[in-house]
Parts: structure tokens; sequence; C-alpha cells
């Protein structure tokens, strides 16, 4: 039992790196392609669509600085805290990564016939990069309090 | 990757078409759109082919009866496996079936006896509901009286803006929740062909289309009321 619970600790470690990364992958990947297509459709602002397409990124950053506070020694008195914070911040991660993506196509689709809004197009990704803060400092937070 | 993610490229490299009545032409040639078109998986690509083909008026045989049309688009529709593209179609022809009736109505025609005639849902009740005002459809179709009337004064110009007006806002209905997706390019290329048919309407080119008919059939009547007379003999040789 203690073996599967330390498994589950050491599972719950790496889940914010991996799942944000999994997150990035394809909010980048979603986003990267919107901007490859207005790249097609327009003559100018390429730098524009590709820097919005690069948004997502920031999850798996957060993810692995949750993973470096998580760090310590996987025991059966951490594992269970470990793998609580480091299983939920990493779906945080990765869903709101992939939305991200999601929300930063739109906004490309958008400001490339409306280079008018393209600030206030962003605004959508901003909001949902605010939620991905609040999964990471919170996870910060609480990490500071498991024992080890 | 998300499926309804999956077209975020193709998408993003389709311009802007801005709304029906203001444009002058289409976003994008035919020949651009065919080559965006070709970043389409290839079973999506012939369902919307044949969808497309089955709406555009250039693409019908004008020598086919009703009931043949009928059976031709009940087999193309079975043929489509997208179900999204399948209602599409299906509205598009509903409502031709409804201006169907609405024109042999105007014409003095009874109700037709036989069901093949139409297509869709509606062909009962239309059947049915013959002599009332809009066949009793005006809570489904609010713009069927309106039709009507124009249909009565004879104003096509604007009975083809409004029932042209009716597909574009049921395809802006049908577009919502669809951004990044396939149901989003279907959306796309049926407004992008309707676009391409109202662009192309040219009053003066239709007035003289018309003078040009009218001219053939009178050169026909006046042929077969005058019939030229024999030829004299030196022409012959």
């Amino acid at each position: 039992m203690n073996e599967f619970v330390t498994a589950l600790g050491w599972a719950g470690l790496f889940a914010p790196m991996a799942l944000g990364a999994i997150g990035s992958t394809i909010g980048c990947a979603v986003a990267g392609q919107a901007a490859i297509g207005a790249m097609v459709d327009t003559d100018s602002g390429y730098g524009r669509y590709i820097g919005v397409s690069v948004m997502p990124s920031s999850q798996v950053i957060y993810g692995i600085v949750i993973m470096f506070s998580l760090q310590r020694d996987v025991t059966p008195e951490t594992a269970p805290a470990l793998f609580g914070i480091g299983l939920l911040s990493g779906f945080a991660l990765l869903f709101s990564a992939m939305r991200q993506g999601q929300a930063c196509a739109s906004a490309i689709h958008a400001s490339k016939t409306k280079p008018e809004i393209f600030g206030l197009s962003l605004a959508p990704a901003a909001i949902v990069e605010g939620f991905a803060v609040f999964a990471f400092v919170f996870a910060l937070v609480l990490a500071g309090g498991i024992p080890g | 990757m998300a499926h309804s993610d999956r077209y975020a490229m193709l998408l993003s490299s389709l311009p802007y078409h801005g709304p029906l009545f203001g444009a002058k032409q289409t976003p994008l040639s035919r020949i651009r759109l065919n080559q965006r078109l070709a970043l389409l998986d290839p079973v999506e690509a012939e369902c919307l082919h044949h969808a497309r083909r089955l709406l555009e008026w250039a693409q019908q045989e004008p020598d086919r009866t009703d009931a043949q049309a009928v059976v031709r688009a009940k087999q193309v529709i079975d043929g489509i496996t997208n179900p999204f593209i399948r209602d599409l179609v299906t509205w598009r022809l509903e409502l031709r079936t409804l201006i169907a009736a609405l024109r042999r109505r105007h014409r003095g025609e009874s109700a037709p006896r036989d069901r093949r005639w139409g297509f869709g849902r509606w062909v009962s009740r239309i059947m049915q509901h013959w002599n009332e005002p809009a066949f009793g459809l005006e809570h489904a179709f609010p713009w069927l009286p309106e039709a009507e009337r124009l249909l009565a004064r004879g104003a096509t110009v604007d009975l083809e803006r409004l029932l042209l007006g009716a597909v574009w806002n049921y395809l802006e209905r049908r577009s919502d929740g669809h951004y990044l997706d396939f149901e989003a390019v279907v959306i796309y290329v049926l407004r992008w062909d309707m676009i391409a048919r109202w662009t192309t309407y040219d009053g003066e080119e239709a007035a003289r289309r018309f003078d040009e008919l009218v001219e053939q059939a009178m050169a026909g009547v006046e042929k077969s009321l005058h019939p030229p007379a024999a030829a004299p003999r030196s022409e012959r040789t």
C-alpha cells in the first residue's frame, strides 16, 4: 500500500510539468496554425501573429516551477499532498493552455481582418492566463505547507 | 489535437467575407478558394463537394423532371456522411420546395397530387394547406408571407434578396459554436457561393440576354408564319 501511495506522490510531483507541457503543446499548435493561416492571407504583421500564438507556452513554465516547489522526499506522509496539489494544478494548466490556444487563434483570426482590435481581441486569452496564474500561485502557497 | 480545432489554419487563411449585400466581389477567387480547400480531409472534402453540386443552380440539369430531381437529391444526401452538411442541404432544398410551391400557386395551379414534386418534411403539409396563405407555415418561416407578396407583385429582385437573406441568416444561426472546425469551413464555403452568385447578377446583362431570347423566339415565329420562297434557279447553280 505504501508503495502505491509513494507512486502516486511521484505522479503528483511530475504532473504539473507533464500536463502543462501537453496543454502548451496543444494550445501553441492551434494558435500557431491560425497564425500560419493568417500569414497566408495577409502581407504584414507576421511577427504579431507568431507572438500571440506562443502565449499558451507560459503554462509549461508554471508547471516546471510548481514541480520544483513540490520537490522533496516522497514518503507515505508527503505523497498524498504531492498527488493532490500536483495533479489538480496540472489539470488546471492543461485546460487553460488548450483553451488559451483557441482564444489566441480566434484573436489572430479577428485581428487579421480588423487590425485595430488586436489589443482588445487578446483580452479573453489574457483572462484565461489569469486563471492559470491563480492555479500556479496557490499551488506554490500550498506546497509551502507540505512537510519535508 | 482537439477535433474542433483541426481547421484553424485553413480558416485563418480565408479572408473575411463581410455582409452579403455589401459585397462587390467574392473575398477570394474560386481558384484560391479551391487551393485552400485542398487542406480538407478527403472524406469531408467529398461531402462538401457533393453538397455544393446539389445546391448550385449552374450544376442542375434543366431537362430533369421534379420527380427525377427529388430522387437524385435523396441519393446525394444519403451519400453525405457528415450530419451537419446533410442538415444544411436538406434545409436549403426544403426552402426551394416552399418557393416552388409558391410559384406553382402563383401560376394558378392546384395542389400537386403526387408527393414527388418537392423535397423534405413540408411537402405533405403544403399539399394539405395549399390554399392557405404561406401554407400555414409562417411561424416556421416568418419571411414566407413577404415572399408571397413579392412574388404576387412580380418583384423578382426583391424576392431573390429576401431568399438569399433568409439563407444567410440561417447559416449565421448554424455557425454558432463553430469557430475552427469543419462546420465553420462549410458555412464559409456556402456563404462564398452565395456571394459569388449575388455579385455575378448583372441587370444590364440580364436585359440583354432577355432581348436576345425574345428575338430568337420571335424569329422562330416569323419563320413559321412566312416560310422562305423557293430560291431562283440561277442561284442554285
